[in-house]
């Protein structure tokens, strides 16, 4: 999460009013998950009315003030939620959304307009309102619409939509009897089914003309545990661009059962020590601290702007030779997979360090045009509201040699970071924190007392240069919901097991 | 379109396909956001937007939907789809629409209805001119972040089964610039903005732009210190987020569940009796005011710590009558796409009688925070432990810059340590706190 600073604006009100303005931190289950209803509607929706001449003719307006490039961005979306507490089913919920935005660029300047009106009076009135940011006399010509194929790289056979709720609930009873029966001192069972159906449409003034259909589901079990006048919280999770084929009781079983381990390691924790020491994550669970501590320096609108710490740094080595880091939007399934990015641009995978040099950096449209830079499929938007801006999609870095038992056994006194938890990175100075739910202290090589309230500090550039050791065994796993300039994403990332030989620690013990 | 009677039809329809109670919270605004930088324009966005949430209650079994589709055709679909969803949920005693107490909605004065006159060229100009005056607080100040703008208007309608049908207006307007300064290889950045209902209450260009320059040179050459315990003083912002995770552990469904550390707490003292905090939405013209909650409860100002001790938990209705306590009209809302919930609308801790300069002139060894990252309390456990950025005091004066440290302990100690609050509270967000010293707290840093 970035801490990037802009006036508050409407709907920024009604979020984040009541915190003025702070990160939106625990919402209620509901909230976390998202969930269903009868037999499904997506496909015949009024977004699949706006015809190839009505795309044309609405980029056609927006160009007309002399702007170099247009775009149309249409999307409807589907979301569905069920979510089970306190042993019954709290409630089930369904969300619609649709609208157009309507994007003009002319050099560095962009006119972003958006309805939720799909009358033509109205779309034609919001291309103009896109089009005032350019104020030229030569008007250009768009290029004629030519509609493109793209491979998908979204698991879906059952539509989750398509699944009645009362059939996702099923998963649900099954994971809280699991959590409910694993010990006595687990007190609360969370669980909830969440999934996103969208169908979005790209047309641009260089003729580009996608659809997409994208989908996003997500189990999600979290745990209480209490024992006297301690207290715990586990959770696990499996989600990604996933079917409901990828759900069964069996997966339900698994998610309820490693939550409660979970909670159950870490009710006796201990506080955590303060200052520095060297950490070892553990493989698949700690990829956020990519994503956060790195990845955001790495998006081109720092870049371009020279206010990331790696602006200057291209072709440079900025971390140690065994790390590499890649940013790959075409791994199937995975939360952050996506066939084209939110400006219509095929997805790849793009290697952003190798071996230590800065390779690469994530690009949209704009920063790409304005860099001269080759686009790499990151232009990401939250929804309709939005302009696109670069962002990641699934982060991770790259395996390497080291043996993971070795890894843990060359640490003398160190912290085990079983996985991370949120993290916020201040892009100009790279200085980052992290949380981590569940941690252990490291003696003589050995994994022993679990502990609490660790804090991870320091800053990505010093991070990367101290990563002294990699594992082989690379996982790509659950990931997350992204917040940069008040825009959400879907993203995921991954990590081998790993050691950053020092990293400050805030604990309570000093 | 009139959208009250657009949302009472919805909540009759609802009816008539089953339901035994309705709502519909129903929003419809418009947005606008201009960024400068360099003194050009970059980005100019505008929008309007609607969107209706509708909540149903049958045999009490909740169901939930939203929509930004108000077309006849699929508002009748969405209608029947809600009711249709509340079956697959279990019935609950407790779940239901608030039982109102009678009373009127207050005029707060939320709505400037001039912003919406302002010519975008004004607007231009504003922004240019608080990033123009930031670049040139100082010569090491080289690049910028940006100049922004934005200004909002916004309808909230509450109508349900039980007679409540109450709307208000409420606008927004603000601006501010982010900026980065450098020196030597070290590079900080900074920025500050206002934010207000009405356009006449914005602070002043200069003084936002010089703050947002002030913060990023201050911060340069800012080193961790080594690792000890030390007293701290929180500065109002940065006391305003310490106090984010402790107010979330007072969340009422949190309590009713047992999952959060201050579960057995009512009615004890929890912090040292200088610590007085109220929730306030019905602070006249304020950016975190409201004339009713979530759930159309009439809001009005509630003591939750009284000199210390802990009065109240944040329940909506649903969860209070859960726990069998009474309502106390704090129900947040995400706005359409949520049902209600339990959250704080404007929390306000009561000032002390001391000058912030006096406690840093009373401290020998010690830290000023003015920047934290992260939330701090863990609400399970009441762990404490945050990322932290400030000022290092020594011999009663700011001595140096300090980044990359942490601040950790138990939140009960550090609640009880409070030695003294300050005068210098500045209602600005939801959040609002003077600063405050603390007698001791774990500083992590090198080691």
């Amino acid at each position: 999460m970035k801490t990037y600073f802009k006036p508050v604006t409407r709907r920024k009100f009604l979020k984040t009013g009541a915190a003025g303005g702070v990160i939106i931190a625990t919402l209620p289950i509901w909230k976390l998950c998202s969930c269903s209803a009868p037999p499904s509607d997506f496909y015949v929706n009024p977004a699949s009315d706006l015809s190839k001449e009505t795309l044309e003719k609405l980029i056609e307006i927006a160009l007309q003030k002399g702007g170099e490039f247009a775009e149309v961005y249409v999307e409807y979306k589907v979301d569905n939620r069920v979510s089970l507490e306190e042993n019954k089913i709290y409630g089930a919920g369904r969300g619609v959304e649709m609208g157009v935005g309507i994007r003009v660029l002319h050099g560095e300047k962009t006119g972003y307009a958006y309805c939720d009106d799909l009358s033509f009076d109205k779309l034609k009135q919001t291309a103009e309102v896109a089009s005032f940011i350019a104020a030229e006399k030569e008007v250009r010509q768009p290029v004629g619409l030519k509609s493109s194929k793209i491979p998908s790289y979204y698991l879906v056979k059952v539509a989750p939509d398509s699944i009645v709720p009362k059939k996702k609930a099923k998963l649900l009873w099954k994971a809280n009897s699991v959590g409910r029966a694993y010990d006595k001192k687990i007190n609360q069972v969370n669980v909830g089914f969440s999934d996103v159906n969208k169908k979005i449409i790209i047309a641009n003034s260089e003729g580009t003309w996608v659809e997409d259909v994208q989908t996003i589901s997500r189990l999600f079990v979290s745990i209480s545990a209490i024992e006297g006048d301690k207290r715990s919280r586990g959770y696990a999770y499996k989600g990604g661009t996933l079917g409901y084929e990828h759900y069964d009781l069996k997966l339900a079983e698994e998610l309820a059962k490693d939550a409660c381990r979970m909670a159950m390691a870490m009710l006796p924790a201990e506080d955590a020590p303060a200052g520095e020491y060297p950490i070892v994550m553990a493989k698949g669970r700690c990829g956020t601290f990519f994503h956060e501590a790195i990845g955001h320096s790495l998006e081109s609108d720092g870049i371009r702007k020279k206010t990331s710490c790696f602006w200057d740094k291209k072709g440079k080595m900025i971390a140690s030779k065994i790390t590499s880091l890649a940013d790959d939007g075409t791994i199937p399934g995975a939360r952050g997979a996506i066939n084209v990015d939110d400006e219509g641009t095929p997805a790849q995978k793009n290697i952003l360090i190798d071996k230590g040099i800065c390779s690469n950096f994530l690009y949209d449209r704009l920063n790409a045009g304005l860099m001269k830079a080759k686009l790499t499929g990151n232009g990401r938007r939250e929804s309709y509201q939005h302009y696109p801006i670069p962002r990641m999609t699934n982060t991770y870095l790259m395996a390497g040699e080291d043996d993971p038992e070795s890894i843990v056994k060359s640490v003398k006194k160190g912290i085990y970071v079983a996985r991370i938890g949120g993290g916020n990175v201040t892009w100009v100075t790279g200085r980052f924190v992290f949380s981590v739910p569940e941690g252990y202290l490291i003696e003589d090589g050995k994994i022993t007392k679990p502990l609490k309230g660790i804090q991870l500090m320091g800053k990505g550039p010093e991070a990367l240069k101290n990563i002294v050791m990699v594992g082989p065994d690379l996982e790509i796993w659950g990931g997350g919901t992204c917040g940069k300039d008040g825009q959400a994403k879907p993203v995921s990332d991954g990590n081998p097991t790993l050691k950053v030989s020092k990293i400050t620690i805030g604990g309570a013990k000093v | 379109m009139n959208y009250k009677l657009l949302a009472e039809n919805v909540v009759k329809k609802a009816l008539k396909l089953g339901a035994d109670e309705a709502e519909v919270y129903l929003e419809n605004g418009r947005d606008f956001e201009l960024s400068i930088r360099n003194g050009d324009v970059e980005t100019i966005k505008q929008a309007t937007s609607k969107g209706m949430g509708l909540t149903v209650f049958k045999d009490k079994k909740l169901g939930f939907s939203y929509t930004s589709d108000f077309s006849d055709k699929s508002l009748e679909e969405f209608t029947k789809k809600t009711v249709q969803l509340s079956l697959v949920a279990d019935p609950k005693p407790w779940n239901g629409l608030p039982d109102f107490k009678k009373g009127k909605i207050q005029d707060l004065d939320l709505y400037d209805s001039s912003i919406s006159e302002i010519p975008n060229e004004k607007k231009i100009d504003i922004a240019k001119e608080v990033e123009k005056i930031a670049l040139t607080y100082d010569k090491r100040i080289t690049k910028s972040q940006g100049g922004f703008f934005g200004d909002a208007e916004n309808e909230v309608i509450i109508v349900n089964s039980k007679g409540i049908s109450y709307s208000y207006k409420s606008s927004g307007v603000g601006f501010g610039a982010g900026v980065v300064a450098g020196e030597g290889g070290d590079m900080q950045s900074g920025g500050w903005s206002t934010s207000k209902r009405h356009f006449k209450d914005l602070d002043a260009i200069e003084n936002v732009a010089k703050k947002a320059g002030k913060r990023a040179v201050e911060k340069l050459g800012a080193m961790p210190v080594p690792t000890q315990k030390a007293p701290v003083v929180f500065d109002r912002y940065a006391g305003g987020l310490f106090w984010y995770g402790i107010l979330f552990a007072m969340n009422g469904d949190s309590v009713y569940k047992k999952t959060t550390f201050l579960t057995d707490y009512l009615d004890k003292p929890i912090a040292s009796k200088f610590i007085t905090i109220t929730d306030d939405p019905t602070i006249p013209r304020h950016i975190a005011s409201v004339p009713f909650d979530g759930e159309g409860n009439i809001t009005r100002k509630n003591i939750l710590i009284d000199k210390g001790v802990l009065r109240m938990f944040i329940y909506d209705t649903i969860t209070a009558r859960k726990a069998g306590v009474e309502v106390n009209t704090i129900a947040g809302r995400g706005g359409y796409r949520s049902p209600p919930y339990a959250n704080f609308l404007n929390v306000v801790v009561q000032n002390g009688s001391v000058s912030r300069e006096k406690i840093i002139s009373g401290i020998k060894n010690g830290f000023y925070v003015t920047g934290l990252r992260g939330i701090g309390t863990d609400i399970p456990t009441g762990t404490y432990s945050c990322g932290a950025s400030g000022f290092w005091i020594k011999d009663g004066e700011i001595a140096f810059p300090v980044d990359g440290i942490t601040l950790g302990g138990n939140t009960l100690d550090i609640l009880k340590n409070i030695e003294i609050v300050a005068d210098d509270i500045d209602i600005r967000g939801g959040l609002n706190s003077p600063s405050f010293k603390i007698s001791e707290i774990t500083v992590g840093g090198k080691k």
